[in-house]
This record gives structure tokens, sequence and C-alpha cells, in this order.
């Protein structure tokens, strides 16, 4: 299964929810934002939605700007 | 507060805004922030490295700042128009800085676009402040579409040339009733008290304070000259004249 992630295709062996995802790339979930196939994906569904084949992922936060 | 700055309602403490970009470090950027008593500060969003974890500049800004995000990477209205939902979804409110940059070579705004997006995003309860060109109608249209500022530039972004955009900028002023802030391009504090003797109630600047050589004292002296600037406004500081005219008596000589 292939994901795409942060404009990366990414390949997957087993089944992984978002939620998880965020955890094994050690990322804090209150610092970031995700976009699931074009719509933001709100952190009290991350537990619940399990990433299939061809989803789009966005994950984002703020950085320093201008 | 004596002569406060009033934006979608609320009173904002210091005309002087600190874009949060290019800084060395994020303490770095702390530091300024705090010198320069900043009370609206900007970020952008990005998308995570999720390679190596990262810092998070929230915890770097004070809770007294309102953190207005931008659309920085946004090369048309609905572009911009995501970005802002994402931002706001992030959790730092409503503020939002329209930034529609088709353009690479020069970061010109696409005022255009810019209009559009904040027809959309006024709609949906954000405070928009747009980032344009010194454009009079456009403006207008600004402010019909619901924005709560116009943000025009003194110069392209990061080139420090300071306010050449005058003539236009103080048109705006005269004729439009909302805040105007310059943004952009201001590349010394006496450039950014130009803008506000011009009569800017606000001004923006990012890469002039965080790539000086000091960017804690330069903000700090950003933020002096943008109070000098408007406290010389408010005092109707005189214009030139061609003659030269004497300060001292011309009676009552000694000869």
């Amino acid at each position: 299964m292939r994901v795409r992630i942060n404009g990366e295709d990414l390949p997957f062996v087993s089944l992984m929810t978002v939620a998880a995802l965020i955890a094994q790339r050690k990322i804090l979930p209150e610092t970031v934002v995700v976009e699931h196939n074009g719509a933001i994906l709100a952190r009290d569904k991350w537990e619940a939605t399990v990433l299939k084949e061809n989803d789009t992922l966005e994950i984002l936060s703020f950085v320093g700007g201008g | 507060m004596e002569d406060p700055l009033i934006i979608a309602g609320y009173a904002i403490k210091n005309r002087f805004f600190l874009g949060t970009g290019k800084f060395a470090s994020y303490p770095l950027m702390r530091d300024a922030i705090i010198a320069s008593r900043a009370h609206i500060v900007t970020v952008a969003l990005r998308r995570v490295d999720t390679q190596s974890p990262h810092d998070n500049i929230l915890e770097y800004i004070s809770k007294e700042c309102i953190i207005m995000a931008n659309t920085s990477g946004a090369r048309n209205a609905d572009e911009a128009i995501r970005i802002a939902r994402i931002a706001r979804a992030a959790g730092c409110g409503n503020w939002i800085k329209i930034e529609v940059i088709p353009d690479n070579k020069y970061l010109l705004p696409d005022n255009a676009q810019t209009i559009r997006a904040t027809e959309v995003l006024a709609r949906e309860g954000f405070i928009v402040m747009p980032y344009v060109n010194p454009d009079l109608a456009d403006a207008r249209r600004l402010c019909d579409a619901g924005a709560a500022s116009i943000m025009p530039l003194g110069a392209p972004i990061g080139t420090n040339k300071g306010v050449c955009m005058r003539e236009l900028i103080k048109i705006l002023v005269q004729e439009i009733s909302l805040p105007i802030v310059v943004d952009a391009g201001i590349g010394r504090p006496s450039h950014a008290a130009e803008a506000m003797e011009l009569g800017a109630a606000a001004v923006l600047v990012n890469t002039a304070v965080a790539t000086a050589q000091n960017p804690v004292l330069t903000a700090q002296a950003f933020s002096l000259a943008v109070k000098a600037g408007r406290i010389a406004y408010r005092a109707g500081v005189v214009s030139p004249k061609d003659k030269a005219e004497a300060s001292s008596p011309l009676t009552g000589f000694l000869r």
C-alpha cells in the first residue's frame, strides 16, 4: 500500500491509523495539523482514521514567517 | 490607552508588528519579540519534516501576542483560503495575513486573487489582513470584501529599500478608513518612522530585524522608531520649503 505524505509516496506494509503514524514519526500531536485527502482532519478523528491505498496526507506546523 | 490602534475591535498595544522568519534560532526570535514588545507577530505554515523531530515555534512566542498566520506559499486565492483554514484549525485564532504571490522574482502580490480570498475568509469570520500592492481602487474593494486592515508593501519583500511606494501609501492613508499597515521592504528604523509619519497605522518588519547583526537591539530600535513616527504624525510635523526661513528674529540686530 502506498500513501502520499507531505508530497512523498511512502510504502506501508500494514494498516495504520493517523494517530499511530504521528506517534511513530515522533511528532508532537499538539504542534501539527493534518489534512487528509484535502480536508482538515480533527485531532479526535486521528485514532479512528485508517490510512488507505492512495490516500494523501499533509502534516503541517507553524514555522517562522513574515 | 492613549492613541490606541484598533483592528477588528481589538486594541493593539504596539504599532510595530514583527515577522518571525529568518531568525538564526527560536530563542533569538523570542528575545527580539520581547525587546520590541510587539503585540502582533506573524508565522507561516509548512510541511513537517517527518524524518526529524521539530521544535515548536509557538512555545517561543508569548501568550500575550496575537499570532497572525500568513498564507505564504499561496499562488492563488484558493490556496490562500486553504492555508487560512488549516492555520485556524491549528488553533492560533482568526487572524490571517493573506499573501498571494504568483511571482518568484519580485514576490509581488496578486491583488485580484487577494481580494477574492479576503471575501471568502472574512465571511468565514477571519480577521483578514491582506498584503497588497498599494492601489486605491483595490483597497476600496478590500474594504467592501471585509478586510480588517490594508497592508501595502513599502518595497518588495526582503529588499530593505524602505517606503518606495510612499506617494501611493499616502493616498491610501488619506482615502481609506481602515488601518494602513506598511508591510515589506522596510530596512531601517528610519524607514519605519517615515511610514508612520505618513500616517500609517502600523508597520510590519521581518527581514530587517531577523538578519541584522543584533536582531534584539534592532527590534527595539524599530519599535521606538515606530512610536516616534506615530507621535510625529499626530503632532503635525512641518513640510519642506524651497526657501530658507530664519529661526531667529530678523529684527533688533546689534548693528
